[in-house]
């Protein structure tokens, strides 16, 4: 995959169809990539290679007998490891699963193979996607293909590497507080966040459930509404996953976005944001203005909270969803003489730094006595939080602003500050806590040549609305189409 | 501010004496941050939310399918007798 056509999903599978190219040329291509250049990026912990040509394969020997080989025939996809492959190591960047082979494929990995997609390897990220970088991956961190002294983001960087870097024209990743759409705007790539339950999440290993989500990442909008129609619908394993009627998201792309009413968040574009990303983003809304949008000022007051709130909610949830990892039925454990000494053991050896903090955390605003009031008031600014978007999304479509108020930062720069890191969730955790869907798109360069992301927010299950949006700004645009020099 | 030994030993995470004043000093930041939210102005009557789902129960037939085998589940654990996982003596 290096010429920026074949980037493109929907002109591979054409050309994969028409017999242009095959599952195996792409496959192999893809692996080649990954033996050469992964040392340097460590984008992928796994490669798929046995499988992956398997696959390959069959759709080959399907496309030849003339039977459909689905709308992502032979795209090779990379995806985030937290995500359960049958039969192949999903670690979630932990030494505490470090040999797990999960029995199982997750649902999305069930969908993505029936339509065609090839998983070539399993993406690095911050040990059960607790992080901003990678650094928290207990296996190495995943530079930024555009410049390698900086992280590629988190927790989904290995993902966004992997697209980013040339590996794999699409990926998957999960987002519990912006693990999609930062790394998604540190790597110059497109990014969406779902709805809360618009995607299964079976298989999924589980950070902070209220707040988890699976999506896809690759260069374009277009590109994202190809995986999102693969990936949305009711999944009966995952009591979650919504019942609503699934759109074709490929539909509403061409419609123009005139009369589209787009807010700006003056709390989103205040103190703390770089100028360089300010300049880009309001270029952005620029453009989206002259593409017949209407922009109109929202508010959204307490959004100011939205990181305290979350790093509230998803440790206390974290705390009660690792406690599974004890040393029973997952494949590391240390010994000792009794079983309590066993737990604690084989959790202090085999969670990493950060992982144990937020378990800690969690710990603490839990039990009884100590803080216990404030995961109940963290839950009641979480209301506040979500009816501040019920009130602007009765105003305007879309919200507008930065994904991230930086460009990727350098590599070890955050790493004595946990809190400075949690920072770079501050205009991305909100959507999760209020459950809905949104994208990150490249929207320009700093002067030092890294990626700048604007970020759409829409209310509940209005995904099409963002892909359509970001698909009429990158027709405009060719910021998605601006590759890293290998 | 709890200790952190106490806070380890209910999350079942074993903490070296050296480890303790560093985790106590990045909590204290932490909290700090945190404790932003006592200046929020909490209208009287305003419900938790707890995820954005707020549904009902979700249901479905009853129908027994078919799960993992018991050989492919045991596979990941440390340690089993082939049947069960084994650990170590409770007490």
């Amino acid at each position: 995959m290096t010429d920026t056509e074949t980037n493109s999903i929907q002109s591979l599978v054409a050309r994969i169809k028409s017999g242009e190219t095959s599952p195996i040329a792409c496959v192999v291509d893809s692996i080649n990539q990954i033996r050469q250049r992964n040392d340097d990026l460590f984008a992928f912990i796994s490669d798929c290679e046995a499988d992956a040509l398997a696959q390959a394969t069959e759709l080959e020997s399907a496309i030849k007998s003339g039977t459909d080989p689905g709308p992502l025939a032979g795209v090779p996809i990379a995806i985030k490891d937290g995500i359960c492959t049958r039969g192949h190591t999903t670690t979630a960047g932990s030494k505490m699963l470090e040999t797990f082979v999960p029995p199982y494929d997750a649902t999305i990995v069930t969908r993505l193979k029936q339509a065609g997609a090839i998983c070539i390897g399993k993406t690095n990220l911050d040990e059960f996607a607790m992080g901003s970088s990678t650094e928290n991956s207990a296996f190495g961190t995943s530079k930024n293909p555009w410049s390698t002294d900086c992280v590629a983001g988190g927790s989904s960087g290995g993902s966004a590497a992997a697209v980013s870097g040339l590996f794999a024209p699409a990926a998957i990743g999960s987002d519990t507080g912006g693990s999609i759409r930062q790394p998604a705007s540190f790597c110059g790539i497109t990014g969406l966040k779902p709805t809360y339950g618009r995607v299964s999440r079976y298989g999924l290993m589980a950070f902070a459930s209220s707040l988890d989500q699976i999506g896809p990442m690759a260069w374009s909008a277009q590109d994202n509404a190809l995986l999102m129609n693969v990936l949305a619908g009711h999944d009966e394993k995952d009591s979650t996953s919504s019942r609503e009627p699934v759109p074709d998201y490929l539909a509403s792309l061409p419609q123009p976005i005139r009369g589209l009413r787009i807010g700006i968040c003056e709390q989103h574009m205040a103190e703390g944001l770089d100028d360089e990303v300010r300049k880009s983003v309001a270029d952005a809304i620029g453009l989206l203005q002259d593409l017949g949008a209407e922009i109109k000022n929202v508010s959204l007051p307490h959004s100011q909270y939205a990181v305290a709130t979350y790093y509230v909610v998803a440790p206390c949830e974290a705390s009660s969803n690792l406690s599974r990892y004890d040393g029973v039925r997952y494949t590391a454990r240390e010994s000792a003489d009794d079983l309590k000494a066993m737990y604690s053991k084989t959790r202090k050896s085999n969670f990493g730094e950060e992982v144990t903090r937020r378990i800690l955390l969690g710990t603490y605003s839990l039990s009884s006595g100590y803080d216990h009031e404030l995961y109940k008031k963290a839950s009641k600014v979480r209301r506040l939080i979500k009816q501040d978007y019920d009130n602007a999304f009765a105003d305007v479509d879309l919200i507008a602003g930065p994904t991230v108020p930086t460009t990727a930062f350098k590599i070890g720069q955050h790493a004595q500050d946990p809190l400075a890191m949690y920072l770079a969730d501050i205009y991305t955790a909100s959507a999760n806590l209020a459950g809905i869907p949104a994208i990150s798109l490249p929207c320009g360069f700093s002067a030092g040549g890294l990626p700048i992301g604007l970020q759409l927010q829409a209310n509940m299950f209005d995904e099409a609305k963002l892909l359509q949006t970001g698909h009429q700004y990158q027709t405009q645009t060719d910021w998605h189409t601006r590759r890293p020099q290998p | 501010m709890a200790s952190a030994e106490k806070i380890a030993s209910l999350a079942c995470i074993e903490l070296s004496p050296t480890d303790v004043p560093q985790i106590q000093s990045e909590f204290e930041k932490i909290l700090a941050y945190i404790h932003l939210l006592d200046e929020v102005d909490i209208p009287e009557g305003t419900q938790p939310f707890y995820g954005a789902t707020e549904s009902t129960n979700a249901t479905r037939p009853d129908v027994v399918t078919q799960s993992e085998p018991r050989e492919s589940i045991l596979k990941n654990a440390p340690d089993t007798d082939g049947e069960f996982y084994r650990v170590p003596p409770v007490f």
